[in-house]
C-alpha cells in the first residue's frame, strides 16, 4: 500500500511541478501547436516530392501516423529527464532523495503522468492527420490503438528513465533529452522506413521502443489487430523493461556516487 | 568608446562566455540542423529536381532560426535563472542594447551553423554544393541572418514578460519552419497562411539564397526578395525598439519581473 501511495504520489506531484514554470493555458498551447507545426512539416516536404512526382499520395498517411506517434517522446523523453533537471535547479534533489521512500515507485511513479500526457498528445496529432491531411482511421480498431499508444509510451517512459538515470550525475541532463528526442526522427522510422538508413546503422534503430510502436500504429490505422501485431508489441516490451531496469541501476548508481562525492546538485 | 557600443560589446562577450560555459548550443546549431538536413535528404534521395539544394539550404536556414529562437529565448530564461534579469533591467544601459549584444554573438554562431550544415551535406551526403554565384549567395546568407536575428528581438522582448519562455523556445521552432517554407515552396501551404509567410524575413531570405544559389546571372526576383526582406527587416527593429521600451516601463511599474 505504502508502495503504491508512493507510486501515486511521485505521479501527481511531478505533473503538478511542471506548472511552476509553465502556465497551464500555455501546457495546452504548446500541446496543440507543436503536434500540428511537426506533422505539417514533414507533412508539406512529402507533399514537395508528390507534386513533383518523386512520391506517390501514401506517402503523407505515412508520415503523419509517424509524427503522430512521435509527438508522445515530448512527453516521455523531454518531460521525464526534465524532472530530474528541475529537481536540481529547483534545490529539491537533496529532499527526494533524503526521503527513506523506496526508489523504485518513486522513479517510475514520476513518469507515470507523462504516459497519459503522451497519449492524449498522440490523440490530438490523430485528430490532425484524419482532419487536415485526410489520414484514413476507417478500418482502424480503436481498441487495439489504444493499447499501442499505451505500451508505445509506457515503454518510452521506460526509455526516457534510462536517459533520466544516466544523465542524473551530468550538470544538464537537458542536453540529453533535446538529443535523443532529435535522434529519434532520424532512427525510429518516423517519416520514411528504417531500411532507408545507411545499412550499418539500422541496428540502432531497435533499440528505441519508438520504432516498433511507430509500425505497431501504421499497421492498426491499415486494419490490423492486436493478435496480427502482438509479436511487435512483445519486442518493444522487452526493450522497454531493459530500459527500465537499466534506469533504475544508472539512477541508484549514480545517487550513490553523487551522494559519496557531494555532487548531488552539480548544475 | 561611446557607450552604447561598450554596453553591446559587454552584452556580446557575457552572451559568448555563456555559450563557450554551457554546451546545450550544440543542439540548435549542429544537433537540430544535422537530423533535420538527414531526414530530408533521406526523403529526397531517390528524387529528380532541385531537392538537394532545397534540403541543405533549408536545414541551414532552420538551424539558423532554431539558434535565434534559443538564444533570444534562453537569453532571458538564464538571466531569470541565475537572479540578474532585474540588474539587467535596472541598469541605466537601454535593454535593447543589452539583447543586441547578445542578438550579435547569436549571428555569429548562426553563420557557423550554415556552415556545419553545408559541410556535413557535402561530407557525409556528397551532395553536391556548386553555387552559381557565391558573392550573393554569401550576402543573402548574412541578410537573412539579419532578418532572422531582429526576428528573434521581437520574440526577446515578449520572454521578458513571461516565464515560459523556454517553451516558447521549442515551440517556435517548427511553425516558422513550416511558414518560412524553409524546406519546400510556400506555395503548397494552404491560401491563408500566405498572408503569414510574406511578413516573414525568412521566406524572403530563403528565396533569395536560393536563387543565388542556383544562377550565376540572378534574375530580378533576386533583388526583389532582398529588397522585401530589408523592408521587413527594418520594421522589425522598429517594432522590437518600441516593445522593448513597453516591456521595460511595465517591468520597472509593476515590479514583478522576476516572478514573471
Amino acid at each position: 500500500m505504502s508502495l503504491l501511495r508512493i507510486f501515486f504520489s511521485s505521479a501527481v506531484f511531478s505533473f503538478k511541478a511542471q506548472f511552476s514554470w509553465l502556465y497551464p493555458p500555455m501546457w495546452l498551447a504548446m500541446k496543440l501547436v507543436m503536434p500540428l507545426s511537426q506533422m505539417s512539416f514533414f507533412v508539406f516536404v512529402g507533399q514537395f516530392l508528390i507534386t513533383t512526382g518523386n512520391a506517390s499520395a501514401d506517402i503523407v498517411a505515412y508520415i503523419a501516423i509517424g509524427n503522430a506517434m512521435t509527438v508522445l517522446s515530448w512527453n516521455t523523453i523531454f518531460s521525464v529527464i526534465n524532472i530530474t533537471s528541475h529537481d536540481k535547479w529547483d534545490g529539491t534533489l537533496p529532499l527526494v532523495l533524503a526521503t527513506p521512500a523506496h526508489r523504485l515507485p518513486l522513479f517510475v511513479g514520476r513518469a507515470m503522468i507523462h504516459v497519459f500526457d503522451g497519449m492524449l498528445s498522440v490523440a490530438i496529432s490523430f485528430v490532425y492527420a484524419v482532419f487536415l491531411f485526410g489520414v484514413n482511421f476507417g478500418n482502424t480498431d480503436i481498441l487495439a490503438l489504444i493499447v499501442v499508444v499505451f505500451l508505445t509510451a509506457f515503454t518510452m517512459a521506460g526509455f526516457g528513465l534510462l536517459i533520466g538515470g544516466f544523465s542524473f550525475y551530468f550538470r544538464n541532463p537537458l542536453v540529453f533529452a533535446n538529443i535523443f528526442t532529435f535522434v529519434l526522427l532520424i532512427f525510429c522510422g518516423v517519416n520514411f522506413p528504417v531500411q532507408d538508413l545507411p545499412q550499418p546503422i539500422q541496428f540502432i534503430s531497435y533499440i528505441f521502443p519508438l520504432t516498433y510502436g511507430i509500425d505497431a500504429g501504421r499497421k492498426v490505422i491499415s486494419g490490423s489487430t492486436l493478435i496480427d501485431i502482438a509479436p511487435l508489441l512483445g519486442q518493444m516490451l522487452i526493450v522497454g523493461f531493459i530500459s527500465i531496469v537499466l534506469g533504475y541501476v544508472f539512477f541508484r548508481s549514480f545517487e550513490h556516487v553523487a551522494r559519496k562525492t557531494g555532487r548531488l546538485e552539480a548544475v | 568608446m561611446p557607450q552604447t557600443l561598450r554596453v553591446i560589446y559587454s552584452a556580446f562577450r557575457m552572451a559568448m562566455l555563456h555559450w563557450i560555459a554551457d554546451p546545450q548550443w550544440v543542439i540548435p546549431n549542429v544537433i537540430a540542423p544535422f537530423v533535420f538536413t538527414f531526414v530530408a535528404l533521406t526523403l529526397f534521395k531517390e528524387a529528380t529536381g532541385p531537392f538537394g539544394l532545397y534540403a541543405v539550404l533549408g536545414g541551414g536556414m532552420m538551424g539558423m532560426w532554431g539558434n535565434t529562437l534559443y538564444s533570444s529565448g534562453f537569453a532571458i530564461e538564464f538571466e531569470k535563472w541565475q537572479g540578474t534579469l532585474e540588474e539587467v533591467v535596472a541598469t541605466p544601459s537601454n535593454l535593447l542594447h543589452v539583447i543586441a549584444g547578445k542578438s550579435i554573438s547569436n549571428a555569429l554562431f548562426g553563420l557557423t551553423n550554415m556552415a556545419a550544415i553545408l559541410l556535413i551535406a557535402s561530407l557525409v551526403f556528397r551532395v553536391p554544393l556548386d553555387v552559381a554565384n557565391p558573392i550573393l549567395f554569401a550576402l543573402s546568407i548574412v541578410l537573412t541572418l539579419i532578418s532572422v536575428s531582429a526576428l528573434g528581438l521581437i520574440f526577446a522582448s515578449a520572454f521578458v514578460l513571461t516565464r515560459s519562455a523556454q517553451v516558447f523556445t521549442n515551440g517556435l521552432e517548427f511553425p516558422i519552419y513550416v511558414i518560412s517554407g524553409s524546406m519546400f515552396p510556400i506555395g503548397l501551404l494552404p491560401f491563408w497562411v500566405h498572408p503569414a509567410s510574406y511578413i516573414l524575413g525568412p521566406t524572403w531570405g530563403i528565396e533569395a539564397i536560393r536563387i543565388a544559389a542556383g544562377q550565376e546571372n540572378v534574375s530580378l526576383t533576386f533583388w526583389l526578395n532582398v529588397g522585401v526582406m530589408l523592408l521587413i527587416t527594418l520594421a522589425y527593429v522598429a517594432l522590437a525598439a518600441f516593445l522593448f521600451k513597453k516591456v521595460e516601463t511595465k517591468s520597472r511599474r509593476d515590479g514583478t519581473l522576476g516572478q514573471a
